[in-house]
């Protein structure tokens, strides 16, 4: 792929329309108010067909799966190009909604992606049917609760949300922080470590488990302060002998047999979540540049529009060469998921590295062109500066990814 | 049921507008085209009264040149079922536009023909009319309300006049021409999107349809309007309501 389609720009400017009508003109309480963001992306869904594509593709998925066939991933099986569309589908909403409110991508992406993603790839077809299509269409929020106040990037190793067997019942105990959707979920995939005598704290085996809210225990938190992404609500979790039955935990008594079968799904997860990065980055990037070239074109100061100045060019053209490796990025991402194959675990964090990096840098390089006015929130570019700077946070630091593609460099023979 | 649906590609209604400096056209460089507004108006009517009377065939029309192709494809996203492109270089005067429509309702033989009431573009507001004179049809022009009989024989069409409505009724088939309030278009779907571009597409040049094509209004020039001069900062109340009095003149 090395362009948009013609069916690809055609959903652009869809999506883009939809954003410029329903979202910008609550950019304000979006982002600095209390309106959550969830009935935008719902009217979002529902405008564009895309909760009715999410129940097609999942009914298909449950009936392949009960037949004990394969489910194939995409249908369209003879045109390639009609499967990138398809793709591209998925991928040019994040890419719109980056441009104004990354908040809400994470919002989505942690409901859709993460909470409904780890049922369907874990859940017993009960499980699936049982929660995932309300997610799927955001009829239900889903939150997918992984850290810990003391455990961040060693997510499993110093994790101490516990699981402890009681007759045919679990406990569930623990606190989570930083939880996407936590104030407002409705379903949650909370992550603990199954109690096990005589097993060392750091190897015991990790289970995932499926609260509701309201659940006696279960305590969710309001929305945190944070620097950015405000239109997202991240709050905490807290449990206190949550009692469950074994219906809860994803895979059920499978689970409790397999190895090593939690990290290696949880794992997956990441995978997923930064391939999205990239979308993410390039929605961002691609606004910042715009914003930058109109003030460029327009702020005049010595007498001249500030564009005329080589160090103003000099960001420019910084910012339009992270664009088109974005970009690239995007088309690299959209092909390979079309072709159903998946980039390598390392390939996955070095893209996620440079996304973050690159969406960092030219958003600061924004509110430098911006100058004064790009240090106040009137201007946009300020609020994506904070935006961007979790993105070499969250789905494992920059540090981690780095750590991920040394791996496997060093690896190999 | 068939409804046939003229529509045209314009400029962006927000993009700005620059006038070339020889007074020719426009500058067309980097400009956005959309569906002219009204004519996604009438879209929409059509495809509500597909979806509300049990069905009907929706077949866009567009007049102009291969790059138009897109706004039939909007059209098609959003849910009609086909589309013709009747192919020709540069302006189309309003007249062989209407000439061109009244060729195509002979051959497709349609119930109704939806048009939106102006193009955003060059404001004519006659291709509706034109043609409903053509074919010897009634017309309701400017609808903000279409209500179609039991039967689907005939049509009531409100309209928008100056201090009121006005409810007028045509037997079918017959040309309507939708307003601003006749309703809000859908945006397509994605999957509407995605099978567009498997839906039929056919294009006629011009010349095969066999119409008198003598241009009759030639485009002289075009010139912007004039630059708005600067406004004037008066320092008393008794000062503005002098100036409003012997300059402005309006009190």
């Amino acid at each position: 792929m090395i362009a948009w389609s013609e069916s690809q720009l055609m959903i652009r400017d869809a999506v883009r329309r939809f954003v410029e009508d329903e979202i910008k003109p609550n950019l304000e309480a979006l982002e600095h108010g209390d309106m959550p963001p969830y009935d935008i992306l719902r009217k979002m869904y529902s405008t564009f067909g895309m909760d009715q594509m999410a129940k097609a593709g999942f009914a298909k998925k449950i009936a392949a799966e009960k037949s004990g066939e394969e489910a194939q991933p995409r249908s369209n099986g003879g045109d390639p190009s009609a499967r990138a569309d398809q793709v591209a589908a998925t991928i040019i909403p994040i890419i719109e909604l980056c441009r104004y409110c990354p908040g809400m991508v994470t919002a989505m992406g942690v409901s859709v992606g993460l909470a409904a993603g780890a049922i369907q790839s874990k859940g017993t077809i009960e499980q699936k049917e049982r929660w995932v299509p309300d997610l799927l269409t955001l009829d239900k929020i889903g939150a997918w609760a992984i850290t810990e106040p003391d455990s961040g990037s060693d997510a499993f190793g110093g994790m101490r949300a516990s699981a402890r067997r009681d007759g045919d019942d679990f406990v569930l105990n623990g606190s989570k922080t930083f939880i996407t959707n936590g104030p407002h979920a409705d379903t949650i995939v909370f992550i603990c470590k199954l109690e096990e005598e005589g097993v060392d704290a750091r190897e015991r085996r990790i289970l995932n488990f499926v609260l509701d809210r309201g659940m006696a225990g279960l305590e969710q938190t309001p929305a945190l302060r944070k620097m950015g992404l405000h239109s997202s609500p991240t709050g905490e979790l807290f449990l206190s002998d949550v009692r469950c039955g074994i219906d809860r935990l994803l895979g059920g008594a499978n689970a409790l047999k397999a190895t090593g079968g939690g990290r290696a799904g949880a794992k997956a997860t990441f995978q997923t979540e930064r391939s999205g990065v990239a979308a993410m980055a390039l929605g961002m990037v691609e606004q910042c540049l715009e914003l930058s070239v109109k003030y460029a074109k327009e702020r005049v100061q010595f007498g001249r529009p500030i564009g005329d100045y080589q160090l103003i060019q000099d960001k420019l053209a910084r910012m339009e060469v992270a664009r088109m490796n974005l970009q690239n990025l995007v088309f690299r991402t959209i092909e390979l998921v079309s072709q159903g194959k998946t980039m390598t675990f390392a390939e996955a964090s070095a893209m996620k590295l440079y996304a973050a990096r690159a969406a960092v840098e030219v958003a600061m390089e924004a509110v430098q062109v911006y100058g004064g006015n790009g240090y106040m929130s009137e201007y946009q570019v300020e609020q994506l500066a904070r935006d961007a700077k979790v993105l070499q946070i969250y789905a494992g630091t920059d540090e981690i990814q780095i750590r991920a593609i040394a791996k496997d460099l060093l690896a190999a023979d | 049921m068939k409804i046939l649906v003229a529509v045209k590609r314009v400029p962006d209604p927000n993009a700005t507008i620059k006038v070339r400096p020889d007074g020719t056209g426009i500058v067309t460089d980097n400009l956005k085209y959309v569906v002219n507004p009204f004519c996604e108006i009438a879209i929409e009517e059509a495809l509500r009264i597909k979806e509300n009377h049990g069905g009907a065939e929706v077949v866009l029309v567009s007049v102009g040149e291969q790059v138009c192709q897109e706004q039939l494809r909007t059209g098609l996203a959003m849910g009609a079922d086909r589309a013709i492109l009747v192919l020709q270089d540069g302006d189309v005067e309003p007249v062989i536009v209407a000439r061109a429509l009244a060729k195509l309702v002979e051959q497709e033989q349609p119930d109704i023909v939806m048009l939106g009431k102006q193009a955003i573009d060059d404001d004519s507001n006659v291709v509706g009319q034109m043609l409903a004179e053509m074919l010897g049809w009634g017309q309701g022009t400017f609808a903000s309300e279409v209500k179609l009989s039991e039967d689907k024989s005939s049509a009531v069409v409100t309209r928008e006049v100056d201090g009121g409505l006005e409810d007028v009724e045509m037997p079918l088939p017959a040309i309507i021409t939708a307003d601003l309030r006749l309703n809000e278009p859908r945006y397509a779907s994605l999957p509407g999107i995605m099978k567009a571009r498997k839906k039929e597409l056919k294009e006629i040049p011009l010349g095969d349809l066999g119409i008198d094509q003598s241009v009759q209004v030639k485009v002289h020039k075009l010139s912007p309007p004039p630059e708005r001069q600067a406004g004037k900062k008066v320092e008393t109340v008794q000062e503005l309501v002098d100036l409003l009095h012997t300059e402005a003149k309006v009190i």
